[in-house]
């Protein structure tokens, strides 16, 4: 123990080192506060557009209500679906700056409405956020480069080497004492600030530890890689320089690479196919007897085929069951265009078992449910929530009952995530 | 002038005769030519999926049988971004903003299918480009080239020897300093090739480009320059190395992200239902086209009734159905364009604000110039956006002008069996509407919205190079 006081001492002493670990505990603070302040301000937006949407409801259930037609009802209505941000997701904002977290639908076709996007300023995304993952998967190996480059190197360099190593049996101990410590320093620096928005956030203790042991599985690597350069008994200097050239090949240039690689290798034109397709099947029933598009409905939907056939007059049952139809007639592309994105989503994490800064990002941003998959999930509600809608409404059309103004209540509301 | 150009030649032979400069300058090179040969041709992917979709839109658009006018407004139109000829070395924001937009009466759609909402996590690692490579990569090779070009010969005692021998302090930076620019060029020189490649595509303006390669200069010089200044300052070289690598990080890492986080919480930009509710708002406050008896749609009708001279509406040479339609589109695009015009002044507000930043980072300045130039900055999005609305706008109305000067307003109101066929008009009045065609930015513009960052760039060059004299003036002393 007093060894290791005397190496904290030691190693206290170096202006670069006691530097070193001061910015690493001030950029992951700071990293950790912006996260939640990114995060309180999307709480904040989710919990404002509460009372707005409400409003607006109200204001289409005060003219609509004159109607009593479920038709017009369920066309003015807009619903709001939500994608509340989980506790770690300050950690690791992911893809929560570029798609919606926010959404309106109403019954009609979904598929012209799933894909719309949230009002961002692109350039502001582009460079990716200023979050705990980013400290820890771009910046921390610098640290880490910084801190044992010169471990072995630079005793040799102050002429201490040999000394060190011919003190009776304490050789191997010392430097696992100082790795050890070091390395210690450096997780704390790390862990602390990030522990503390945790709490704060409520994160899960298990999910916090095992973001924990990313930290240190990360450090770990990193600690590993720095210590083979260190054993080529090459200068701090060339230590350093290959380090860094190792950090830029590991954490820029290959997921780069990698990146055009997927996406030439896995296309997925088809998000912009499917909605062409929609839409023209969509404008087609305009065209074609009513009578076809209502068979193709009920073959689907048996449960409302005894509904009084349509007569010459416009119903709006007919409106929606065309656009149903018309999502129906593109599921194919739908199951394609979303295939291709999750093949595109698990190439990456397949190279995330080569690349740790990968890995890392990858799994951060699984637990704290920001990344594609919770994108994609977040659909997945949305598209739930659509069909409760959508039968809500056909309820009222296809027996043709009139739609009052407490009816409006009635309308299924979306359950929020966590 | 003799003794630079002896120094420079003595520090480019050292340079060669080490292995390690020989192989990370033959990298970055290969890595330049890789990523300008994988981003034009995704680029080039990109740009033909895009034309091939557009031509779609089209024929799907003249294809469309005939019907009632209204329809097509619902039927609407789908327009593709072109890109710039410039994206394939700076696609800029193109990944992070949709590429393709539905365009429909009444209402006024996103941009939507992003790349980045489509492609895996990798994205957000940066995009593997020639402009990528000069920003971030090539000051990082100067950093590993140059750091000892000075405090080398300190920590070796040669520096003394020389200044004891006549040789000025002053000669010994430029002369260190020529050397590093040379192969600061050499650098340049892949990505110099490649621009070469992009410029002849058609389309590719010489303004911009030479304002890029004006830039891009600066940028590699200014590198060149703070590395000699701190290979000058500080003691010791891998001191020196050390701190390199933490301005590296700091200016071309941390800060370009940094920025727009400060900016995004300074500036709120309103949300896409906020925005959508507060439009519905003021429309209803403009005026309710559902209510028989509303003063807005009243006071209209009577307006249309005095200019025909008839008592009913039924009575006018005109299909009225139409033009409350053209006169509801005018009402509600009005709004659209208000609305998005204060979205895009809070976006530009943010922009702004990271831009200012550039005074603090070569790096962010470097990036405002070359998306500008290459026009795929949020600008060039806009530039698409706003001539998407006009012609949006400009089809809705043809539509409705149609449906008030083609279709009866008897047959618009009945619902007999035959009603429907009577609405419809010949699918010719669609095939002579006029396809989208994106025009592309002029030289002007785009030279002049890269003229912030090029100004900023060249501010820094200037005030490294003035930086020089003091430098030269301590390491004078060092003789003593």
């Amino acid at each position: 123990m007093t060894l290791l006081t005397h190496e904290l001492r030691l190693l206290l002493r170096s202006r670069m080192a006691l530097l070193a670990l001061l910015l690493v505990a001030l950029l992951a603070a700071a990293s950790v506060a912006a996260g939640m302040a990114e995060v309180a301000r999307q709480r904040d937006v989710i919990a404002r557009i509460q009372p707005k949407q409400a409003q607006d409801m109200a204001a289409v259930a005060q003219w609509a209500a004159e109607t009593k037609d479920p038709g017009t009802a369920a066309y003015y209505s807009f619903h709001a679906t939500w994608d509340t941000p989980s506790p770690l997701a300050f950690a690791a904002l992911g893809l929560r700056d570029v798609a919606p977290y926010i959404l309106r639908v109403r019954a009609l076709g979904l598929e012209a409405q799933l894909y719309d996007g949230e009002a961002f300023n692109p350039e502001l995304a582009l460079p990716g956020r200023f979050d705990f993952a980013f400290v820890l998967v771009y910046l921390t190996p610098l640290f880490v480069i910084a801190l044992f480059h010169d471990l072995v190197s630079g005793e040799r360099e102050a002429g201490r080497l040999r000394m060190l190593d011919a003190l009776a049996g304490s050789g191997r101990s010392l430097w696992r004492r100082r790795v050890l410590l070091r390395g210690g320093l450096l997780f704390l620096a790390l862990a602390a600030p990030l522990t503390i928005g945790a709490i704060l956030s409520a994160v899960p203790l298990p999910t916090l530890l095992s973001v924990q042991g990313l930290v240190a599985l990360y450090l770990a690597f990193w600690i590993g890689v720095t210590l083979l350069v260190g054993r080529m008994r090459w200068s701090s200097v060339a230590n350093a320089a290959t380090l860094a050239g190792i950090w830029l090949v590991l954490t820029l240039i290959l997921p780069t690479i990698a990146h055009v690689a997927i996406n030439r290798l896995i296309p997925v034109g088809e998000g912009v196919e499917l909605t062409l397709a929609q839409r023209e099947a969509v404008n087609r029933a305009w065209d074609i007897p009513r009578a076809d598009t209502m068979r193709a409905f009920y073959a689907g939907h048996p449960e409302w085929k005894d509904s009084p056939p349509l007569t010459d007059a416009f119903h709006y049952k007919w409106y929606f069951a065309f656009h149903q139809v018309g999502d129906e007639s593109v599921a194919p592309k739908v199951a394609a265009y979303r295939n291709g994105i999750e093949a595109r989503d698990a190439a990456a994490r397949g190279i995330g078992w080569l690349l740790p800064s990968v890995g890392v990002q990858a799994a951060l941003t699984r637990l704290a449910n920001t990344d594609m998959a919770a994108q994609l999930a977040y659909q997945d509600r949305i598209r739930a929530f659509h069909e409760k809608l959508r039968n809500f409404y056909y309820r009222y059309l296809f027996t043709d009952t009139p739609f009052e103004k407490d009816d409006f209540d009635r309308a299924p509301t979306f359950v929020g995530g966590a | 002038m003799n003794a630079i150009t002896l120094i420079a030649r003595d520090e480019l032979r050292l340079m060669r005769r080490n292995r390690v400069t020989v192989i990370a300058f033959a990298l970055l090179t290969l890595l330049t030519l890789a990523a300008a040969l994988i981003s034009w041709s995704h680029q080039t992917g990109i740009a033909e999926t895009r034309a091939r979709f557009q031509a779609q839109a089209a024929q799907e658009f003249t294809a469309q049988p005939d019907r009632h006018p209204h329809r097509m407004v619902h039927f609407g139109n789908f327009i593709f971004r072109p890109l710039p000829p410039l994206a394939a070395f700076d696609p800029g924001v193109d990944a992070f903003t949709g590429n393709s937009m539905f365009l429909e009466g009444h209402r006024q759609n996103s941009a939507n299918f992003g790349d980045v909402r489509q492609s895996s996590l990798l994205v957000r690692f940066g995009q593997l480009t020639p402009a990528f490579v000069l920003q971030v990569i090539a000051p990082l090779l100067l950093v590993f080239l140059g750091y000892g070009a000075v405090a080398r010969e300190r920590e070796r005692g040669t520096l003394r020897q020389m200044l004891v021998q006549g040789v000025s302090a002053r000669a010994l930076l430029l002369g260190k300093l020529l050397a590093l620019a040379i192969v600061a060029a050499l650098v340049g020189l892949p990505a110099l090739a490649a621009f070469l490649l992009i410029a002849g595509q058609p389309g590719a303006l010489a303004g911009p480009m030479a304002v890029m390669v004006l830039g891009y200069g600066a940028y590699l010089a200014l590198w060149s320059i703070i590395v000699i200044l701190v290979s000058a300052l500080v003691r010791r070289g891998r001191d020196a190395l050390l701190a390199l690598l933490a301005l590296w990080t700091v200016l071309v890492i941390l800060l370009p992200r940094v920025a727009p986080d400060i900016a995004a919480q300074t500036h709120m930009l309103p949300t896409r239902l906020e925005t959508d509710i507060a439009i519905q708002q003021d429309l209803h406050r403009l005026g309710d086209a559902h209510n028989p008896d509303d003063p807005f749609f009243t006071a209209f009708r009577q307006k249309v009734l005095r200019h025909y001279g008839v008592d009913r509406v039924e009575d006018l040479p005109v299909n009225y159905n139409g033009l409350l339609a053209v006169e509801g589109e005018k009402l509600t695009s009005r709004l659209f364009d208000d609305y998005a015009r204060r979205s895009f002044t809070v976006q530009q507000a943010q922009s702004r604000l990271t831009d200012g930043f550039g005074i603090i980072s070569p790096a962010i300045a470097l990036r405002r110039l070359s998306m500008a130039a290459a026009g795929t900055d949020l600008e060039g999005h806009r530039r698409f956006l706003a001539q998407a609305e006009a012609y949006r706008y400009a089809m809705v109305q043809q539509l409705n002008q149609l449906q008030a000067d083609t279709v009866r307003y008897a047959d618009d109101k009945a619902k007999d069996a035959g009603a429907d066929q009577r609405k419809r008009i010949s699918a010719d009045h669609w095939q002579a509407i006029p396809q989208f065609r994106f025009k592309p930015a002029t030289t002007g513009d785009l030279v002049k919205a890269s003229l912030p960052g090029l100004g900023l760039l060249l501010a820094w060059l200037a005030f490294a190079l003035l930086a020089l004299l003091p430098v030269a003036r301590i390491l004078q002393k060092a003789r003593a």
